[in-house]
């Protein structure tokens, strides 16, 4: 639920529950992720929290990630600058 | 405080469509953002957004699972359990048509009765099995019945409603009966 309202407050957009728990299974299928079950809640209707952990492979993949964003968007401004 | 609950049947059909192993978490999310959005603005405003995002949760999920390769297995459990509820059927309407006496009425009558039993006990079977099977059996049933009424077996003349029971009674028995008894199970369990 932390993740959803971080990319939420972030993004500015409505996101699904499911549409982070699919992205966060491809990202656990990846061995970018890793996850495992909290302890359950009243709050919660006694159903376990899923924990996640970002993994080294993950964390190699997200500066990749970020440097090529990077460098898309100083592409992006150049070419803005020169139109 | 106990904490209100969502809309019942809206929890037992993801209990029953989404896929392990997030479930749990998914619906605990949906209830504990629930109860927040209850107390800063309505129930019936909590129990839209719950809705809205039931809606919007199962497919990114069921389509997560079905890419990971699982559905096979769940597709020939499915299919197994099926020919088991055929075969169930069967013995069913042997027994039935030597116990009484064949007449529209009595098949009118006893046929609901007939498949809301097999096809929960088939959704029993299934989930017993393997959980993410009982989604494919609901399906395979939806596809039967609509053919079986698209091919007009059912020679007495009955109301639309009547079919349309079988529609969505029929797949929802399969999905939600296993939800239904698993809880108990689970309880149970516990020590």
């Amino acid at each position: 639920m932390i993740v959803r309202r971080e990319i939420e407050e972030r993004t500015g957009r409505n996101i699904s529950i499911g549409a982070v728990y699919a992205t966060l299974a491809r990202l656990e299928a990846k061995g970018y992720v890793s996850s495992f079950a909290g302890e359950p809640t009243p709050q919660r209707g006694g159903r376990a929290t899923r924990l996640f952990r970002v993994e080294a492979a993950g964390k190699r993949a997200l500066q990749i990630s970020e440097q090529t964003i990077r460098s898309m968007s100083a592409g992006l401004k150049d070419r803005w600058g020169t139109i | 405080m106990r904490p209100c609950s969502p809309p019942t049947f809206l929890c037992l059909l993801l209990e029953s469509v989404l896929p392990d192993p997030y479930r749990e978490a998914i619906i605990g999310d949906l209830i504990e953002q629930y109860t927040l959005r209850v107390e800063s603005t309505s129930r019936f405003s909590a129990s839209c957004w719950f809705l809205s995002q039931a809606c919007r949760s199962v497919p990114p999920m069921v389509w997560c699972w079905l890419r990971s390769g699982n559905c096979f297995i769940n597709i020939s459990v499915a299919v197994g359990v099926f020919i088991f509820m055929a075969t169930l059927k069967f013995a069913a309407d042997l027994t039935i048509s030597k116990l009484v006496s064949p007449d529209q009425t009595t098949d009118v009558i006893l046929a609901p009765i007939v498949f809301l039993t097999i096809t929960a006990i088939g959704g029993c079977v299934a989930a017993r099995i393997r959980r993410g099977a009982t989604l494919f059996l609901a399906l395979m049933v939806t596809i039967t019945v609509a053919t079986l009424i698209e091919l007009k077996v059912c020679s007495v003349p009955v109301p639309w409603w009547y079919q349309f029971g079988f529609l969505t009674i029929g797949p929802l028995a399969v999905m939600i009966t296993p939800t239904l008894f698993g809880p108990l199970k689970q309880q149970g369990s516990v020590t």
